[in-house]
């Protein structure tokens, strides 16, 4: 069995369940047989992927779903070999580099000159070009992206390529402006748990509509994370009662538990157990980001409005700044430490108030 | 030593010959040199006359007798051992290791004067293409192909002219080739064994931060198994070691060369062992620059440094250096963290505050590259800190630090965030911790993402992102995969949801 959220996916461009007029208008761009390079852009569970593969199958019909995981091997220009996972039908490959870390740079330009110099077997009927699906094209390496802007022009007559990223504020300019660029926003709460009731009826499940609400809110407008809070709570409670508890991601709560432990105690061998967890949760894959996120939502519940504002603008510079650099441990420690200095003298004040 | 060369440099004349036409309007093929170096007389030579014009002056002070060398005992043990195993008609094969000037050929020569072995010693040519007079490019042999003529013909032919029967061949210099493909290198060392009669060493000196280290990379751990490469590793010689082979040298000076040179005091060999690292080669240079007559001893003294430590209690030696010769004194990673996170403050006459180290010092003493160094300083700075608000200053110069890094294709950048992270780290601590810290390196970073096989409810032919699986997927997925692992057995569901 498979999970809902790969079962009940929508195949057909018309039959997604929101942001229909930006899939009319992707029907009508493929209408004219050819389209430019595609960047595709939003937040994670917005249905970016959906909407290619739908795109695709629009533009190669059925054969485009028949597809094969491979692996595929490179070797870097320093004898290192590298093997990473592809997935592919006739017509579309695509492709993670980020998986390889920083040799992003020899995966791209090796992928795309294979496939733009073989070409289509029967090209009669078909498309003459085979499509580049490369996903997190946002946390590329700057040198992969400036390899990717070469390979976009070069190999323009047999590929193109459709470009993944969360934000395009780190793809360079350079490849923003080749590319057609496409937001796909993020469902709202209602779109979501419209989508959660249609899906439960595909199953001959009844959904009470709070707790539809409730998941979507839980979810974070996260279309697959509802879904798969929502597979979820049916395995653990069916018939669904409207007020049962919603499972949250674990890394969710241990994002609560550093919290908690940073609001206990200010001080440098407190900053060193959370550090510690920390890195547990970055070694484990989480994005910086989200942790950084999700950490500030769990810390300025306990502040005033004027610490609030405080803490928000170190969070925004040291997030900023964490964007730019290597290592994203730094600042978070950095912004912990901030945090801590700042509570601590809050909590040294209202003491001295007291008294 | 004239004699030495004369009977090998005709076989190759003759090969020369043999080569194709064109290359007989090249005059410049003396480019090329083999040099043959015999050594069992070269000590005696050499002591004998009494000038420094001599072109190589430093044999002067080659070490004689084993005694003489500054290595441990033990690796001379280990490389005497080998060399006595293997005089007889052998082939084996030894490989030495260690950091430059540790005296890894002044043992193996020493040796074999000591059992009467003669070194012939590979010197790779300068290939330079010249085209001929009709504009083309001269046929030349392919490097590896001489170098194993080389060895071979070394090995198995003895001059006419000594009649010691032992050989040796010795390389320490490798034809580039083997560095490009190292597999054809063991081609080489597979006809080696099969051809020649004599042991072969090899040298190689290694380098902290090179990649292209020999050893490492042209001497794999197969490759060592495949032929039984011994491989004795040296390190750097130690103070007593150089205390020693200066003192010899000093002896040496003042019985031979007192023309030449002043008698250099302790102090000076004090200086020259503090500041040569454990490199003899270059300790004997110093202390030749340094004793050389000429110099006005008001101009050695100035060059002389002291820097004494004041405190009473601590028992820490006055420590000399030149401050104008010898190598730029570097710090390993350990001490330069040592260094940052314990800062000590030292009070000038005025009252003002100064760091012993200042931070300037530290980075420019700096070898490793500065991104290794900022990891350690996050992982160990910690422990020394004991106020958040401390704390907070210290890490927003590493976050600072950080982020000017990462502009890698700047130099200045480099330098500025290595200072920006040591000088921040100094500074903020207002009061440190002194505790016993042991250093730690830095953590792995290295993201594990589940594998497809982890949770089999993923569909098979769609490529999941490593950050969704791990985001979205894996929490859920334990949850349904859980449920219905236990629906299959149970089929009961209510036991199961308390």
């Amino acid at each position: 069995m498979s999970l809902w959220v790969d079962k009940h996916r929508p195949k057909d461009l018309m039959k997604l369940d929101f942001h229909k007029d930006q899939a009319l208008r992707l029907k009508n761009l493929v209408q004219q047989s050819d389209f430019p390079h595609l960047l595709v852009y939003g937040p994670s569970g917005a249905g970016k992927k959906t909407r290619i593969m739908c795109l695709l199958r629009e533009l190669y019909g059925s054969g485009a779903e028949r597809l094969r995981q491979e692996t595929m091997h490179f070797t870097t220009p320093s004898n290192k070999k590298i093997e990473i996972m592809t997935v592919s039908s006739n017509y579309h490959i695509e492709v993670n580099p980020t998986d390889v870390g920083i040799h992003d740079r020899v995966v791209i330009m090796d992928l795309v000159k294979n496939v733009a110099q073989t070409h289509q077997i029967d090209s009669s009927g078909q498309r003459e070009f085979k499509v580049v699906i490369l996903n997190e094209v946002d946390d590329l390496t700057k040198d992969a992206q400036h390899a990717l802007r070469r390979t976009m022009e070069k190999y323009v007559a047999t590929c193109r390529l459709i470009l993944i990223a969360n934000s395009i504020s780190r793809v360079i300019p350079a490849i923003r402006s080749r590319c057609l660029t496409i937001r796909v926003p993020a469902p709202t709460e209602n779109e979501i748990a419209t989508v959660l009731h249609t899906v439960c009826k595909k199953e001959g499940l009844s959904l009470p509509s709070e707790l539809a609400m409730r998941i979507a809110k839980c979810a974070d407008r996260n279309l697959r994370r509802a879904l798969l809070m929502c597979e979820a709570c049916k395995v653990q409670k069916y018939p669904f009662t409207s007020d049962q508890k919603v499972p949250e991601p674990d890394w969710q709560q241990f994002i609560r538990e550093i919290a908690s432990m940073i609001l206990t105690e200010q001080s440098p061998k407190k900053l060193g157990e959370v550090r510690q967890k920390l890195y547990e949760l970055i070694i484990h894959g989480i994005p910086p980001d989200m942790i950084f996120s999700g950490l500030l939502c769990e810390l300025v519940r306990n502040c005033d409005m004027s610490m609030k504002c405080q803490v928000a603008n170190h969070a925004a510079e040291y997030e900023h700044r964490m964007r730019l650099g290597n290592k994203p441990i730094f600042h978070l420690e950095a912004f912990v430490a901030k945090f801590m200095a700042i509570y601590k003298k809050f909590v040294e004040e209202s003491l001295g108030d007291a008294f | 030593m004239q004699k030495g060369r004369k009977w090998f440099k005709p076989v190759f004349d003759i090969v020369e010959n043999e080569t194709p036409k064109e290359s007989k309007n090249i005059p410049e093929k003396k480019q090329k040199v083999y040099e043959e170096k015999s050594l069992g007389s070269n000590g005696d030579a050499n002591c004998k006359m009494p000038t420094i014009n001599h072109k190589n002056w430093m044999k002067n002070f080659d070490p004689v007798n084993i005694e003489d060398l500054a290595v441990h005992n033990k690796k001379i043990q280990e490389v005497e051992n080998w060399i006595k195993d293997s005089c007889k008609n052998t082939c084996n094969i030894l490989l030495l290791s260690g950091p430059v000037g540790c005296g890894k050929t002044a043992t193996v020569r020493t040796l074999a004067a000591k059992y009467n072995v003669k070194i012939s010693e590979w010197i790779t040519p300068i290939d330079i293409e010249l085209p001929t007079d009709y504009g083309e490019y001269e046929f030349k042999e392919k490097q590896s192909k001489k170098f194993l003529d080389f060895i071979i013909s070394a090995a198995n032919f003895t001059s006419l002219l000594d009649n010691n029967s032992n050989k040796l061949v010795l390389i320490e210099d490798f034809p580039n080739t083997f560095l490009r493909t190292p597999s054809e290198f063991s081609n080489i060392l597979q006809q080696y064994t099969q051809r020649a009669k004599s042991p072969i060493v090899f040298i190689c000196s290694e380098t902290n931060t090179d990649n292209k280290n020999a050893a490492v990379n042209i001497f794999t751990t197969s490759l060592k198994e495949q032929f039984l490469i011994q491989h004795i590793v040296f390190n750097s010689v130690s103070v007593t070691g150089l205390r020693s082979a200066l003192k010899r040298v000093s002896d040496i000076i003042s019985k031979k060369y007192s023309a030449m040179y002043n008698i250099p005091t302790t102090d000076i060999i004090d200086s020259v062992v503090n500041t040569s690292a454990g490199d003899v080669r270059s300790a004997i240079l110093n202390l030749h620059f340094a004793s050389l007559k000429g110099i006005n001893h008001n101009l050695e003294t100035s060059i002389v440094k002291e820097s004494k430590v004041k405190g009473k209690t601590k028992k820490k030696k006055a420590t000399n250096k030149f401050m104008s010769l010898g190598k730029d004194q570097t710090i390993s990673i350990l001490h330069g963290v040592g260094r940052v996170l314990n800062p000590k403050v030292l009070l000038d006459e005025c009252g003002k505050a100064n760091l012993s180290h200042p931070p300037e010092d530290i980075v420019e003493q700096f070898l490793s590259s500065p991104s290794t160094f900022i990891n350690f300083l996050e992982e160990n700075y910690l422990p020394h800190f004991s106020c958040i608000n401390d704390v907070d200053k210290a890490v927003s110069t590493l976050s600072d630090a950080d982020y000017i890094l990462a502009e890698w294709r700047e130099k200045y950048c480099q330098e500025y965030g290595l200072y920006i992270a040591v000088a921040g780290l100094m500074l903020a601590n207002k009061s440190p911790v002194s505790a016993w810290n042991p250093v730690r390196g830095p953590k792995n970073m290295n993201v594990q993402y589940p594998s497809l096989q982890q949770m089999p409810l993923l569909d098979n032919s769609y490529l999941y992102k490593g950050k969704v699986l791990v985001t979205d997927y894996l929490t859920y997925c334990k949850i349904i995969g859980n449920k219905t692992g236990c629906e299959e057995s149970l089929s009961n569901e209510d036991e199961i949801i308390e």
